[in-house]
């Protein structure tokens, strides 16, 4: 029952962020060098619309009037949005906002929770290993990995793994999400060849938090092992695999707040990752709808991955309280 | 005392530490904070180590342990119980029993000495699976009994967590853990500081009774002369990492024969007596970076002072009978 009290509060405080959000977008849009809206109008006009027709398609476009005050023309399209109603592109003509943007999301929110579970887990345990075995060869070598990979972009890193594993040496096919002669759907070769193919874009997504991870979990393992109760379950003579499990378990707990920091970092690199590796995914089409100055489009994006980094943030907020007893709510 | 005696589970094993040197290697140095310290600890005996701040009482009780972490350093020595040898040659899975079933320690910070993220009951049973306890239910109810000796609710301790306890009753948590395992030897390093006088009356007055009860010997580390005068029967007087007096409480209180023994017992105001009757010691507590290297440690604060103290470091003599006194200025036929 709190925790429904807690999860509600979050949901609200997670609605209130979009809506920051969307306003924000909203008067970027509006305040844009060459006015987009005005721009869109204008066109149609010169493409032989009566001012009303114009209007009208810009309304369906944008879901405001151009003609209107700002404050009315923001006041409209709140209120689309919370219908549901993102607008409609202006690319791929007809289509609504929003099924375009859905049916992106899948891919990109496949491929970057694959890339941060991996790279989380991956990072973790090098971590530790980085830190316990310190003063060892392995230690400086993984802390040294990290270092370095945590200073590669996301996208040369992309950029290298394609070139090295599709040209260089082609163990993985390159250029689509699946193979071509396949059939979309349930069945075994599809998704095994969906899986193979993801494998390039998810370790370029794990590599480069990779070492963020790695470091940050060692710096933490090595605060945690200076703590007096770590002494104490040493001086109690304390089993050491229990006594790995209270320091990994301690030193893990400020890494949930770095995970929220880290999906908006990792959606953010879709837009490099999804067009390197030819993805339909929410990155690609922000890029796409921004080279086509297709601006609902670009709004429509860009509030879905905020949306879906702002729900990742619940989650790990939510798992963060499950593993600390002490910021339980009494 | 003596290291030939036979092992025996119930009683108290007494510690044989010969030349025992403890370094700090730090930026600024290397240096030591016990040196070449010669003592023995009687089985079944309430030992007090007495000292200022920095003089080594905590070295000395994890040196007594094997537990000098880095940047610290057993340099030499050895360090003989009843039952387990030369603790200082043990390493591994070895001393890790050592750890828990042999020594018992109550941490000076012991309000820091759990797990914040499990249950005091969870972590009791860590401890038990760690010593190869067959019956978790046997600990437990050990603890909960602990627990009410020492005026907490059994119950409510085991499934709390740390932060839902205070102060005083993480400290006497403290004090289950040492206990639980039925330790033979029981170190304390300041039990009872976070506790108000009454508590500390009580723990102290529990603790006795489980030393004898199980005829343990047990170590109590404390700057608290009231707490040596009450329940210690030996005590040791510390300074600069040097042992520099060893006795039967009464005796060295009632007639301390090193300066700085007595220093500390004038230092004392008496709840009864008069407040401006009370010395505080004169000079400032050893730093490690600046104690002599050459003769006495403590010369620049003694009344005592002699040419030789200067040249050569006293040696241990007898006194009060089967005890010691390091000093130039004290003759051992006073
Ligand atoms: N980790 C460390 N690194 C460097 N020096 C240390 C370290 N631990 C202790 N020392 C030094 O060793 C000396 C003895 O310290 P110790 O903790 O044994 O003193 P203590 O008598 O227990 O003091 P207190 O009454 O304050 O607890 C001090 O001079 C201290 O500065
Ligand atoms: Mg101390």
């Amino acid at each position: 029952m709190r925790e429904a009290i807690r999860l509600i509060k979050r949901l609200i405080g997670g609605a209130l962020m979009v809506l920051i959000v969307a306003t924000f977008t909203f008067f970027l849009v509006r305040l844009m060098p060459g006015n987009p809206v005005q721009a869109a109008y204008n066109t149609l006009i010169t493409r032989g619309m009566t001012p009303v027709q114009a209007a009208n398609e810009v309304r369906v476009m944008y879901g405001f009037m151009p003609h209107e005050s700002l404050w009315a023309q923001y006041v409209h399209y709140l209120n689309q949005l919370i219908h549901f109603n993102l607008g409609q592109s202006i690319s791929y003509e007809g289509v609504s906002v929003l099924h375009i943007v859905l049916s992106a999301a899948p891919w990109t929110i496949t491929l970057v929770l694959s890339g941060v579970v991996a790279s989380f887990l991956l990072g973790v345990t090098a971590g530790v290993v980085a830190a316990m075995k310190r003063s060892s060869g392995m230690g400086s070598v993984l802390t040294v990995s990290g270092s370095l990979l945590h200073g590669i972009p996301q996208f040369v890193m992309a950029l290298l793994l394609a070139f090295v594993f599709t040209t260089l040496w082609p163990i993985f096919p390159f250029g689509a999400p699946y193979g071509g002669a396949l059939t979309p759907g349930f069945n075994l070769p599809f998704i095994g060849s969906l899986a193979f193919h993801a494998v390039l874009p998810v370790v370029a997504y794990a590599l480069s938090s990779y070492g963020g991870w790695l470091l940050t979990m060692k710096s933490s393992v090595v605060s945690v092992m200076g703590d007096d109760f770590v002494l104490a379950a040493e001086l109690r003579g304390l089993k050491p695999s229990i006594r790995f499990g209270y320091i990994a378990r301690n030193a893990i707990l400020p890494l949930f707040t770095i995970f929220a920091l880290s999906l908006g970092f990792m959606f953010g690199g879709s837009v490099f990752i999804e067009n390197i590796f030819d993805y339909n995914g929410l990155g690609n089409l922000l890029l796409t709808s921004i080279n086509n100055r297709d601006y609902p489009l670009m709004t429509g994006a860009f509030l879905l991955i905020t949306i879906a980094v702002i729900l990742s943030n619940i989650v790990a907020d939510f798992l963060y309280t499950a593993v600390d007893p002490r910021i339980r709510r009494p | 005392m003596n290291a030939s005696e036979p092992y025996s589970a119930a009683v108290g094993a007494g510690i044989t530490i010969r030349n025992l040197t403890v370094t700090y290697h730090t930026d600024r140095g290397i240096f030591p904070a016990l040196k070449d310290v010669s003592l023995d600890i009687r089985p079944q005996t309430i030992t007090g180590f007495i000292g200022e701040s920095g003089s080594g009482k905590t070295t000395l009780a994890m040196a007594i342990m094997n537990a000098i972490r880095t940047p610290g350093l057993i340099a030499s020595g050895s360090i003989y119980t009843d039952g387990v040898g030369d603790v200082l040659k043990l390493q591994g899975e070895s001393l890790r029993r050592v750890h828990g079933q042999h020594f018992g320690f109550v941490f000076q910070a012991s309000s820091n000495s759990l797990n914040p993220l499990k249950r005091i009951g969870a972590q009791l049973l860590d401890l038990g699976r760690s010593h190869g306890i067959k019956d978790p239910r046997i600990l437990l109810k050990e603890a909960r009994a602990l627990a009410e000796r020492m005026g907490m609710d059994g119950d409510r301790v085991l499934t709390s967590y740390q932060h839902e306890l205070s102060g005083g009753m993480r400290q006497r948590a403290g004090i289950i853990f040492a206990l639980v395992l039925r330790a033979k030897v029981v170190i304390l390093d300041e039990p009872t500081t976070a506790l108000d006088m009454l508590s500390q009356q009580a723990v102290l007055e529990i603790i006795r009774q489980i030393h004898e009860e199980r005829g343990l010997t047990s170590i109590i580390i404390t700057h608290d002369m009231g707490v040596m005068a009450e329940i210690v029967q030996r005590v040791v007087v510390l300074y600069a990492g040097r042992v520099v007096e060893e006795g039967p409480t009464q005796d060295l209180l009632q007639r301390p024969r090193h300066p700085y023994t007595k220093g500390l017992i004038d230092a004392i105001p008496r709840i009864t007596g008069d407040l401006a009757e009370a010395k505080p010691l004169a000079g400032s507590p050893p730093d490690l970076a600046t104690v002599p290297t050459q003769g006495c440690v403590f010369r620049d604060r003694c009344s005592l002072r002699r040419p030789v103290c200067d040249l050569v470091e006293p040696l241990a003599q007898p006194a009060h009978g089967d005890g010691l006194v390091t000093c130039h200025g004290v003759n051992a036929h006073d």
